[in-house]
């Protein structure tokens, strides 16, 4: 199951003949299309007998991949460093004495790889007999069971019958069980010492937490000195173990592998948009693993997106709701929610706005959109502010990520201004530490002083520093100026304050200066996953205008930030709630209609590069609750201006007539018009006060949106990290 | 024989082969070579309208390439209509390293509610085509099967090249680069 | 929605099943309606079913107006074949009286068709 060597491929006894070529020709379009322009000539080395052309420096178990040849493997992972101590990729190479481990050691000319042969196999299965002297044979109640590196291998690689006898009943090693946190469970008896997970922590967390101590026999993972594992990306060491001692706390002991159904899908609690795959069972969310995008997230996954599912079955909203004379909202049908709102909307005569969340898609957006100007509304907002006049959002690379998140990680210099990428965007950060390992970047901050998991220059609060790093007048503005490839990221925060006009030119006129051929510098960082996507279909972004309007009737389309309350909005305001968490929105509201949630529906998201991507259903909305779109849908039709649009493909050809980017799915399209911003902008003053960040301390990134909100995990980490803070804190004031 | 030949007639170049393989077998069977060769008599008796007509089934009709399989494929209508397929690479487990199960396409329709059931708490559902899972080689013969069921489809992935990394044990202790490891 | 692709050329040359073109197809099509039309009432007779002759006539009709659209003479030919079969399992009696019924979807809800009351029913 591990491997299928070419040569059996090229014989077709693998699947169908035509599977054979197709996989063959994936992997040699591959093969070609990594060679760059000019590299250095590529040698020739055989695997199995098959003739491999690798590039100098590639090890052994990269040259086996090429031929299609899966070496087995425990401590090596493609995205850390090499371990080479778990021994498992042992092959052997004609003419060595002795095996080679496959995953350390660089291929030389002419060698011929033998991935079959005895030696080879004794030498895997002695190294299986070795783990699994030392592992416990708890599979039956262990969480890894079923989708266990360590499982399977030994069913393919290992010995039929062991040597292993307790002579003495000693009992097998065990090994302390340790707390890591409220995510992660360890159960140290089954560690391997692949340190996977330590090699994680350093290298992509920038947490230098997890480490071994004592050798041999006595080695341990674990944190030194009795603490949690804090990190916003702690949830990835889960997907690391090769076997069950790292699992996940919330999810132990829920399901097993063979019973789930998996959805691939798109993560929509920050603006990454980070691809997932949604595991499910009886119409319930069980959990969420990352799945591999390698312009997105790479293999990973932030905490909140991965563990904040459980707040999907909290607090949703499962019936259409009416506030009666009373005050108190009451659950209806929907033909009755949908006749009131309709007559509160008719009653408004135009006088009708609407204001979109966090969390919306871009279906529901548009689908309002045409809703509201089919009854004289034109007044559409975003709940998060986007404060710059003049071109502002009209042009969409004022308000993404130009750069590219993949291409951030060849950024030589980077300048943060009132932003925390560790916790806005944790799978950012990873790149921009990337980036600071392998290229030697430069970074600095202007914001609040924040742990970054990297070294970075803070350069102070000061708004001023903006225009005088701009200027050119600051040591780090000569930094940028000698980079190769530089960035400027803005937090999408800092666009908020009232000088945000100011702050935007001057940066985006600098970036201009910094700009090189198919390099943009420019980076808006956003931190909701609906924002871009309500800038592109053409909302104002800030309620600023919709309070403005002090309209009669004001639709909030999961508008849950608490940035709209009832004193601002006219007395006899009549507020309709869309959305599917009962947050600060429904609390307002007069009536509520339940909508789906990310998971419930198929829908494209626009991340903070401008990449739209499509959520797929997984579960159906619970109770009575509908898609948001079809809501907006039959609203209209009893409102007498039905939407032209009955099912979602017809809905998508409305969207693709809007902005055709946005049914690209995967795809990005490179933002033009980068030059008229500063023609187009009016002011560059900025305000000489403080810069902030809202997300500076781990226990503030857990609950930022209506989902996190809801989930007990989310609550349990908040508990536990603040706890953990505070007594790190504690020690610290003790220490001076 | 006589079989064998029908069931190797119905392509040309079974045919071929099938007055080989009857040729052999005659020379086997009977004494001697010299014998005259047998002759079928539905062939000789045959009317020349019917002998057009098996001439003609034996050549090939022309129908447009847009085959719909949809009303005789028995799936209910308003599963033909109202599906939507998607089409794509199943995605690696994020929590192993094995990839030999991924090399394939995969359709699957839109998910429909499942509920659990109380009596032995497993999940049911009533949509027929939850559990529909089929493989493909390519993924224009998953489209191809799609487009013959008249179901709606999309593509959900996309083939991109593997990234190459250079994996270098040395750089774990370089000696002024960040990448040295503090921990091991 | 990824789009589909354009047809690339209108026919093609494939082998027949049972008609070698069109007209052939048409005729074993109408040679089955009428073999079941003269069916029809040993049917009602035979079945005792709740419904006229003129009734199982309409239905019929109906049933062969559903596939008229039908041009790939293949598929006609198939849908000949499985309407064969169905004749000869109702004419031998090895059909029983609900087997005859469910060709009117009498028990069967019909499904709503308009978006507003799916909408409220919550079918897709």
């Amino acid at each position: 199951m591990f491997r299928a060597p070419l040569t059996k491929v090229i014989q077709g006894r693998f699947g169908s003949p035509t599977h054979g070529i197709t996989s063959k020709a994936i992997r040699s379009s591959a093969a070609l299309s990594q060679t760059p322009a000019k590299a250095p000539e590529k040698i020739e080395v055989f695997v199995d007998d098959v003739s491999v052309k690798v590039l100098p420096g590639t090890t052994v178990l990269q040259a086996c991949a090429v031929a299609g040849v899966e070496i087995p493997r425990f401590c090596y992972h493609e995205r850390l460093s090499v371990a080479g101590n778990c021994r498992m990729c042992l092959v052997e190479v004609e003419k060595s004495p002795k095996p080679v481990a496959a995953c350390a050691m660089p291929v030389m000319k002419g060698w011929r790889i033998k991935t079959n042969s005895e030696m080879t196999r004794k030498a895997r299965e002695g190294v299986m007999e070795f783990l699994l002297m030392n592992h416990p044979l708890d599979c039956p109640i262990c969480d890894q069971g079923g989708e266990c590196d360590l499982q399977d291998q030994a069913m393919a690689f290992g010995s039929d019958r062991s040597r292993f006898t307790d002579i003495n009943h000693t009992g097998k090693r065990a090994v302390e069980d340790k707390n890591f946190g409220p995510l992660v469970k360890g159960i140290m008896t089954r560690c391997i010492h692949c340190t996977r997970c330590v090699r994680f922590a350093c290298e992509v967390a920038g947490v230098e937490d997890l480490g071994t101590t004592g050798r041999g026999n006595d080695m341990q993972i674990g944190t030194y000195v009795e603490k949690l594992f804090l990190s916003e990306l702690s949830g990835n060491v889960i997907d690391l173990c090769p076997v069950g001692a790292l699992t996940s706390k919330p999810y132990s002991f829920v399901a097993r592998p063979w019973e789930i159904r998996k959805v691939s899908s798109i993560d929509v609690l920050d603006a990454v948009g980070s691809n997932i795959v949604v595991s499910t069972r009886t119409n319930e969310v069980l959990r969420i693993v990352p799945r591999e995008n390698e312009d997105i997230n790479e293999e990973w996954l932030a905490d909140k997106s991965r563990f904040a599912c459980d707040g999907l079955k909290r607090q949703r909203l499962v019936a259409p709701m009416v506030r009666m004379p009373n005050g108190e909202l009451q659950a209806v049908e929907w033909e009755g929610a949908l006749i009131s709102v309709a007559k509160a909307i008719k009653d408004a005569k135009g006088a009708v706005a609407a204001i979109a969340g966090q969390l919306v898609d871009v279906e529901s957006l548009v689908a309002l959109k045409d809703l509201l100007n089919r009854n004289g509304g034109e007044t559409l907002c975003t709940e998060q502010n986007f404060n710059v006049k003049g071109s502002g959002s009209d042009l969409r690379s004022n308000y993404v990520c130009n750069t590219t998140i993949a291409d951030l990680e060849q950024a030589d210099a980077v300048l943060l201004i009132g932003t925390n990428p560790r916790y806005e965007a944790p799978l950012i950060n990873t790149r921009l530490r990337k980036s600071y390992i392998n290229n030697e970047m430069d970074i600095a901050s202007i914001g609040p002083k924040i742990d970054l998991s990297y070294n970075h220059q803070n350069l102070g609060e000061d708004a001023g520093l903006i225009s005088q790093v701009c200027n050119g007048g600051h040591p780090f503005s000569k930094v940028l100026e000698n980079a190769k490839k530089p960035a400027i990221v803005l937090g999408a925060n800092v666009l908020e304050r009232p000088d945000a006009a100011g702050i935007h030119t001057t940066v985006a006129s600098y970036c201009k200066k910094l700009n090189k051929q198919g390099w943009n510098a420019f980076n808006v960082l956003q931190n909701n996953a609906g924002q871009t996507g309500a800038l592109d279909v053409g909302y104002q972004p800030g309620t600023q205008a919709a309070l403005k309007a002090q309209p009669k009737v004001l639709i909030l389309l999961g508008a849950d930030g608490g940035k709209v309350d009832r004193e601002k909005l006219p007395k006899d305001c009549y507020v309709i709630y869309i959305g599917h968490h009962g947050d600060n929105g429904a609390s307002i509201a007069d009536a509520v209609l339940p909508g789906a949630a990310y998971t419930e529906k198929q829908a494209i998201y626009v991340n903070t590069e401008g990449r739209a991507q499509q959520t797929l259903a997984a579960v159906s909305p619970p109770g009575m609750a509908r898609e948001d779109w079809k809501i907006l849908r039959a609203l209209s039709e009893i409102l007498g201006t039905p939407l032209p649009y009955d099912n979602l493909d017809d809905l998508r050809n409305r969207i693709e007539d809007i902005a055709p980017h946005l049914v690209r799915f995967g795809k990005l399209e490179s933002s033009t018009f980068g030059n008229l911003t500063e023609q187009l902008a009016t002011s560059k003053s900025i305000e000489n006060t403080k810069i902030d960040v809202k997300q500076k301390k781990l226990r503030e990134y857990f609950m930022t949106d209506p989902i996190s909100r809801a989930s007990p995990t989310m609550a349990r980490c908040v508990r536990e990290v603040s706890g953990e803070e505070a007594k790190e804190e504690s020690q610290r004031q003790a220490a001076c | 024989m006589s079989f064998v030949r029908q069931i190797l007639a119905k392509t040309p170049q079974g045919v071929h082969w099938a007055k080989t393989v009857s040729n052999s077998s005659r020379c086997m069977s009977s004494v001697g070579s010299r014998d005259a060769p047998p002759i079928d008599v539905s062939q000789v008796i045959a009317q020349p309208e019917e002998l057009e007509r098996k001439r003609k089934l034996s050549g090939a009709i022309t129908v447009p390439t847009k085959v719909d399989l949809s009303p005789i494929s028995g799936v209910p209508e308003e599963h033909v209509k109202t599906r939507r397929v998607c089409i794509h690479l199943p995605p690696k487990n994020a929590m192993q390293s094995g990839t030999d199960n991924l090399n394939h396409w995969v359709i699957e329709f839109d998910n429909r509610e499942r509920w659990e059931n109380p009596l032995m708490g497993w999940t049911s559902t009533g949509d027929p085509l939850s559990n529909m899972e089929v493989t493909f080689g390519s993924k224009e013969e998953a489209i191809e099967h799609c487009e013959r069921n008249g179901w709606r489809w999309f593509i959900d992935a996309e083939e991109k090249p593997k990234v190459e990394r250079v994996k270098n044990y040395g750089l774990n202790f370089h000696w002024n680069r960040r990448t040295r490891t503090s921990t091991k | 929605m990824a789009g589909r692709e354009a047809v690339r050329k209108a026919v093609q040359q494939v082998r027949p099943i049972l008609s070698v073109d069109r007209e052939e197809a048409r005729k074993r099509a109408l040679n089955l309606y009428k073999a079941w039309y003269r069916q029809i009432p040993y049917i009602v007779m035979d079945y005792d079913i709740p419904k006229s002759v003129e009734e199982c006539r309409a239905k019929l009709r109906e049933e062969f107006e559903r596939h008229r659209n039908v041009t790939d003479v293949r598929v006609v030919d198939m849908l000949v074949i499985k309407g064969q079969m169905e004749l000869k399992e109702t004419v031998e009696i090895w059909k029983q009286k609900g087997h005859i019924m469910r060709y009117w979807k009498e028990s069967q809800d019909p499904k709503p068709t308009d978006f507003l009351s799916k909408f409220l029913q919550g079918v897709n």
